[in-house]
């Protein structure tokens, strides 16, 4: 028997949970897109109706289904300068601020994760390397994590599809990419410029040691985790950064489910969050 | 048209005072709490500001406070919470807001209050 | 200047290390001058069990916006019974912003405080019951429905019931349309309660 459509009153009743878990709001006319997923999920958790769909999903203590339905509802493909805005506020707003007030020599460094198959920190070093003047002057550190060590080995060998540098300047491509067949080879010079590492960032003991940096990136991350496991994680990000230092989350994110530690700080490219200067 | 922002983490809180308000001709937008107040009045600042006291990861008197300290457009705010008690208010007008009201809002209540702080006319 | 590789190195510092990490010395240094020293103590208390008591009482007096909030995690983690009541002290608290984040943390420990909401839904203060209605949010517990019935049968002060009908209209049934009735009837003179009753029997409705 296939599932009832969703009702309005369903729809509305949702769309609330969800604005408020996530902070993402959906608009009347992403009703076919929402209703869509919905019925999938209602399918594959054997739930029947909608109601009792619901109740598994408000109710479940690990927020699995949440998480699962997150992910159905928003895009998460990865590729070179995804989400280019941030690297433009890193390089227009974020590091000029920074180097500014900077009273050392010693290097940036910049947090990426999760790394996945290093498409960011790849992109990031692209952008300091190509549009960020102060590259001459500053010596920058970029780490990037992730909890799977298989990614990080794809990572750390730089080998990407068509897909991923499909929005990549072709003078970037040129300089930074050799072509071989299908895939696109990372030249050795960014290779060896990031350093990949394993990190399990709801470990304490892996995390500790993570300190000092400037500038934190964790996008669409976080908004598949669980409502304590995503505090956690702000309050790890909290003392791995300096006073001042910044942490950029992914377009559809916000703080303002997770936790109170940071300022919101606007520029012109992107809304970011800070740690505050005088932060002990 | 003037754009006033709800800040309150009751859903259909929200909705009432929406449903009130642009009613009577203004264009409403919503955050659950202080920051995601503050992020949306950083993308385009507001004329107007309702917020309720008692929300999640950050409360009405902490962002008002934060809201009057920051370098963007101070817009009048009108505070809503369930305390009666005088030093509430007191705290209320500390932190920057300009009028505040106990909770539950009647709709005339809340438009003639909002009317005065828009500087406009009662009709 | 460029981009550059440092050589793993262990960047953790001296004056750190020097302090052992057992957790009498924790608790103590939940009142360190530094609150980077408080953060990482209360942080590193979650592998205490018997913590709860000294969390909580630093949380009470704590200035420092990031040591709460640590503190807080922590408590949630731990989750014992004294969690639990230190939590539910903050309730009470003139600090908007403890008492907000203890509700937090209370939705985040459903089990641990089912035992406890049918008497906070029943306390003195009417604030404290409106908090504890908040929590029922979170709540998977066959006796929720009713008590949120009970709510806006008798409690008589009109904010708790607002919230309360505020909840039903996402968690309601048809268990609760005469209570909801009724409850327009108990508070005639207040448009938002025959608002959120009416938008709440329709999404009951609607089910």
């Amino acid at each position: 028997m296939a599932t009832k459509p969703i009702s309005q009153e369903d729809f509305l009743k949702f769309r609330e949970f969800f604005y408020r878990k996530t902070g993402i709001q959906f608009e009347d006319s992403k009703r076919y897109f929402v209703d869509k997923r919905l019925i999938e999920r209602i399918e594959a958790t054997d739930s029947g109706t909608f109601r009792n769909y619901f109740i598994t999903l408000r109710f479940e203590t690990t927020g699995e289904e949440l998480q699962i339905l997150t992910n159905l509802m928003t895009v998460n493909e990865t590729y070179f300068f995804r989400e280019e805005y941030q690297f433009k506020c890193l390089v227009n707003s974020i590091l000029p601020e920074i180097t500014a007030q900077k009273k050392d020599n010693r290097p940036l460094r910049i947090w990426s994760m999760p790394s996945s198959s290093g498409e960011e920190a790849y992109s990031i070093a692209m952008y300091l390397l190509e549009y960020w003047p102060g590259i001459s002057q500053w010596d920058v550190e970029i780490i990037s994590s992730d909890i799977d060590t298989s990614i990080l080995a794809k990572a750390r060998l730089g080998k990407y599809s068509d897909r991923s540098i499909q929005h990549l300047p072709k003078s970037l491509l040129n300089k930074y990419f050799r072509h071989n067949g299908d895939d696109y080879q990372i030249c050795d010079d960014l290779r060896n410029a990031v350093e990949f590492t394993r990190v399990n960032l709801m470990k304490a003991s892996d995390v500790r040691s993570y300190r000092d940096f400037d500038v934190i990136f964790c996008r669409n991350l976080l908004i598949y985790f669980d409502d304590l496991s995503r505090r956690q994680a702000a309050d790890t990000f909290f003392d791995a950064l300096n006073p001042g230092g910044f942490l950029c989350l992914g377009h559809s994110e916000s703080m303002s489910r997770i936790s109170s530690l940071y300022q919101v700080r606007k520029f012109s490219d992107s809304v970011v969050y800070q740690k505050s200067k005088g932060a002990q | 048209m003037k754009r006033i922002l709800i800040v309150d983490d009751a859903a259909t809180m929200r909705m009432y005072y929406r449903s009130i308000l642009e009613g009577a001709g203004y264009q409403v937008d919503e955050a659950v709490n202080g920051i995601e107040a503050m992020e949306k009045s950083l993308e385009e600042p507001f004329d107007l500001y309702i917020v309720d006291v008692n929300m999640p990861k950050q409360d009405g008197y902490s962002f008002m406070s934060e809201l009057r300290s920051r370098d963007i457009f101070q817009a009048p705010a009108l505070m809503v919470s369930t305390e009666a008690a005088a030093s509430d208010r007191t705290r209320a007008y500390a932190a920057g807001a300009n009028l505040y009201l106990v909770k539950p809002v009647k709709p005339d209540e809340l438009l003639t209050n909002c009317r005065l702080l828009l500087g406009e006319v009662n009709q | 200047m460029a981009l550059i590789k440092q050589k793993p190195t262990e960047i953790i510092e001296q004056c750190e290390r020097k302090q052992a990490r057992d957790c009498a010395s924790l608790e103590l240094q939940l009142s360190d001058p530094s609150p980077s020293a408080r953060r990482w103590a209360a942080r590193d208390l979650v592998e205490c069990p018997d913590s709860s008591a000294a969390l909580i009482e630093q949380l009470q007096r704590e200035e420092d916006s990031s040591v709460r909030e640590i503190i807080l995690t922590t408590l949630t983690q731990l989750g014992d019974e004294e969690a639990v009541a230190g939590l539910v002290s903050c309730l009470r608290s003139e600090d908007a912003n403890l008492r907000n984040e203890a509700i937090e943390a209370m939705k985040l420990l459903p089990d641990e405080v089912a035992p406890i909401m049918g008497q906070l839904l029943k306390d003195a203060d009417p604030d404290v019951r409106i908090f504890a209605v908040n929590v029922l949010e979170s709540l998977r517990h066959e006796q929720v429905e009713e008590w949120l019935n009970e709510v806006i049968e008798h409690d008589a002060h009109v904010n708790v019931c607002a919230t309360a009908v505020d909840l039903l209209g996402e968690v309601g049934t048809s268990y609760s349309w005469e209570a909801l009735e009724k409850l327009k009837a108990r508070f005639p003179d207040e448009p938002y309660i025959r608002f959120a009753t009416d938008l709440a029997l329709k999404r009951i409705s609607a089910s």
